[in-house]
């Protein structure tokens, strides 16, 4: 998934990027309120982390315009202002939650993947559709209780499908999300991967758990256990 | 004594006191002496008559005729009367009109000379009165003394001054009270624009206005001119203060951040976590400093009252946000109307803090109720703002330990702390308590009571 990092502090943007990438994610990054704008409006992302403070534009008015321009796209605020007169505005102009400034990474990465999954729909972070369980803080899958062990790029993969379970996700859409800018696109490597996910998770072909939709792409066909 | 006008009516009163009170005087002294000097000549004119009307008889004595020219000395109680005594004072002759009265003798004069005088029947009765001693030369060379006197009742003319009086204070008063009205009004217009000035202050301090109009008269611009300086320069002053506060929070805190994350690079867990602890210590140092209530370096002037129930849906609906996996449910009782005398930011940390305490405590439900203190007049005088839910609660020691101590820096109640020193300080600096009690939710119900402010004046 890919997630944009707005924040004029070099130091604390690169190692919030870091991080993050660590943990699975592309991530765009912008250090004032102008590129910002530009990579929110323009670029396809998931998530925006934007701070509230920044130069050129404030975050506060980034957030109104991309709200404004329609994208819908979860919003976490970075803030030292924190003052609830601030975080309301922040929250009001369209943001989703916030993290007050100094922050533990643990606690940015526990919202962006709240945010993630709620977007998706599903209200805890242990996704259950039909036999499959996906535990987003483990970053584990179960098919009937047990483990299936995927590689960290196929585990990339099925949360994205599960996440927005039910809707139809191109090729394109999936190589923009789970790679980098630079890296190699080739939609071939995710049918590969595809493929790959389909015998790890549904060896005799019983559950089919991803559906492929001829020129469109794919989509995760197992109903929701639990409803938000 | 304070109100300008009652000074004015009052200073104008005693001046039209002493005024008219002269002038009364001296048309009273004026009136009654040239009445006494009219009646003075008419006695003379009497007694010129009766001594040509005085003829001596055969033996030689003076003989009055038995009936005078002027009818009043014949009608009996005229109060014109006339006598004619001898040196010895013996009575020779009285007018018919003195019948069965005593006119007293009273001082003769000298030979030949008038004296008036004033003196009264035994009733009481005041009267002017003439004498004359006169040398009577007889026929045969002989001379024989004789006074006469001449007396005149001044009852009427008592009476008449009494009514001349009358009719003065009559008059003097209508005019005095007529004055004084118009004076009144003519204040009530001269004053109007300082009431406009007063009327417009106070609706600046209920939020309705920015700054004094400018249709003031020309010796009041000054004044409404220095007015509008001192609000926006009071105004400029609270957001330079709180501009300098939200800067300085900003500049420490992003260091800050980007300190723990450098941190959370390190391979050594142990420095780093000893670190973290003091970079914690300095952001709960920061936050709370520099969260302190703006409210203290505003005056009242300069606040606008707190539409309460409209930010406190914009405080529910950015924790409906924040809190939307656990989706707590909101139980709003806020007074019709309810405003809060403050600033707004202020407003927004108690109850927000206090929310999202709860937000964060409570199992399913969320009670925020604001309503005015018991006995204030006006809604916007006071506040009773009380948030509670159905989580574990407070332990009446902790409670006691959050309430009693300034900030704290442990962590023995997590997520309580800071929110809860913010709330207590602010509270305070509004002249107002804290006090936290069980909810009938079953949880934490943490009440703040804010006093009206012009008991919270002075703070």
């Amino acid at each position: 998934m890919r997630l944009l990092v707005i924040e004029d502090d070099a130091t604390l943007r690169e190692s919030l990027a870091n991080k993050l990438s660590e943990s699975g994610f592309a991530v765009e990054q912008a250090a004032d309120g102008k590129e910002g704008l530009y990579f929110a409006s323009e670029y396809p992302i998931d998530l925006a982390i934007i701070d509230l403070g920044l130069p050129e534009m404030s975050g506060l008015e980034i957030i109104k315009q991309v709200r404004a321009d329609g994208h819908t796209y979860p919003i976490l605020i970075l803030t030292a202002r924190d003052r609830w007169e601030d975080k309301v505005d922040g929250l009001s102009a369209g943001a989703d939650d916030y993290v007050v400034k100094p922050f533990h990474f643990e606690e940015v990465s526990a919202r962006v993947n709240a945010l993630l999954r709620r977007s998706g729909g599903w209200a805890s972070s242990v996704l259950n559709a039909g036999p499959m369980t996906l535990d987003m803080s483990r970053q584990e899958v179960l098919v009937n209780d047990e483990a299936i062990e995927l590689t960290s790029f196929e585990y990339k993969i099925i949360e994205y499908l599960m996440v927005r379970a039910g809707k139809v996700i191109s090729k394109t859409e999936l190589t923009d999300r789970l790679y980098d800018q630079d890296f190699e696109r080739d939609s071939n490597v995710i049918e590969v991967f595809i493929g790959r996910l389909r015998k790890k998770l549904d060896p005799d072909n019983s559950i089919k758990p991803i559906e492929t939709l001829r020129g469109r792409g794919y989509r995760f066909a197992l109903e929701r256990n639990q409803v938000d | 004594m304070n109100s300008l006008s009652s000074r004015l009516l009052i200073s104008v009163s005693v001046l039209l006191l002493l005024f008219f009170g002269a002038t009364i005087a001296v048309l009273d002294r004026a009136f009654t002496e040239a009445g006494e000097q009219a009646r003075r000549d008419i006695l003379d004119g009497h007694l010129v008559a009766l001594l040509a009307a005085a003829e001596p008889d055969d033996s030689g004595e003076l003989v009055m005729p038995d009936r005078l020219r002027e009818p009043r000395f014949e009608r009996i109680g005229s109060g014109l009367y006339a006598e004619l005594r001898n040196l010895e004072g013996k009575v020779l002759w009285r007018s018919r009109s003195a019948l069965g009265l005593e006119v007293p003798e009273g001082t003769v004069p000298e030979l030949g000379n008038h004296l008036f005088g004033r003196e009264s029947f035994e009733d009481g009765t005041p009267l002017l009165t003439l004498s004359l001693a006169v040398d009577w030369e007889l026929d045969d060379g002989d001379s024989k003394s004789y006074v006469f006197k001449v007396a005149e009742s001044l009852d009427g003319f008592n009476a008449q001054i009494a009514g001349f009086r009358k009719q003065l204070f009559g008059w003097f008063a209508a005019v005095a009270f007529t004055m004084l009205l118009a004076f009144s009004m003519l204040l009530r217009g001269l004053l109007k624009p300082l009431r406009q000035i007063e009327t417009e202050i106070t609706e600046i301090e209920e939020g309705d206005r920015v700054s004094l109009s400018s249709k003031f008269p020309t010796e009041l611009t000054g004044v409404a001119r220095n007015m509008n300086l001192l609000i926006d320069s009071e105004r400029a002053r609270s957001d330079r203060y709180r501009y300098t506060l939200d800067n300085l929070a900003h500049s420490l805190k992003t260091p800050l951040a980007a300190m723990r994350a450098l941190l959370n690079s390190r391979q050594d867990k142990d420095f780093g976590e000893r670190f973290d602890e003091q970079i914690e210590r300095m952001d709960e140092i920061v936050r709370y400093q520099l969260r302190k209530p703006a409210a203290s370096v505003a005056d009242n002037l300069v606040l606008a009252p707190v539409p309460v129930e409209k930010e406190v849906a914009r405080l529910i609906d950015g924790l409906r946000k924040v809190y939307r996996d656990k989706h707590p449910e909101f139980e709003v009782r806020i007074e019709k109307g309810m405003q809060f005398r403050g600033d707004t930011g202020d407003f927004l940390e108690l109850a927000g803090n206090l929310l999202d305490n709860a937000c964060k405590w409570c199992e399913r439900k969320v009670r925020i109720s604001v309503v005015p203190s018991v006995g204030a007049r006006a809604i916007a005088s006071g506040m009773v703002l009380t948030v509670g839910d159905d989580g574990p609660g407070i332990p009446q020691d902790a409670a006691d330990a959050l309430l009693q101590r300034g900030m704290r820096l442990d962590e023995s109640t997590p997520g309580h702390g800071i929110g809860l020193a913010v709330v207590k300080d602010i509270a305070r600096s509004y002249g107002g308590r804290l006090s936290i009690k069980t909810s009938d939710l079953g949880g934490a119900e943490i009440m703040v009571s804010i006093p009206p402010v012009t008991t919270a004046k002075g703070q």
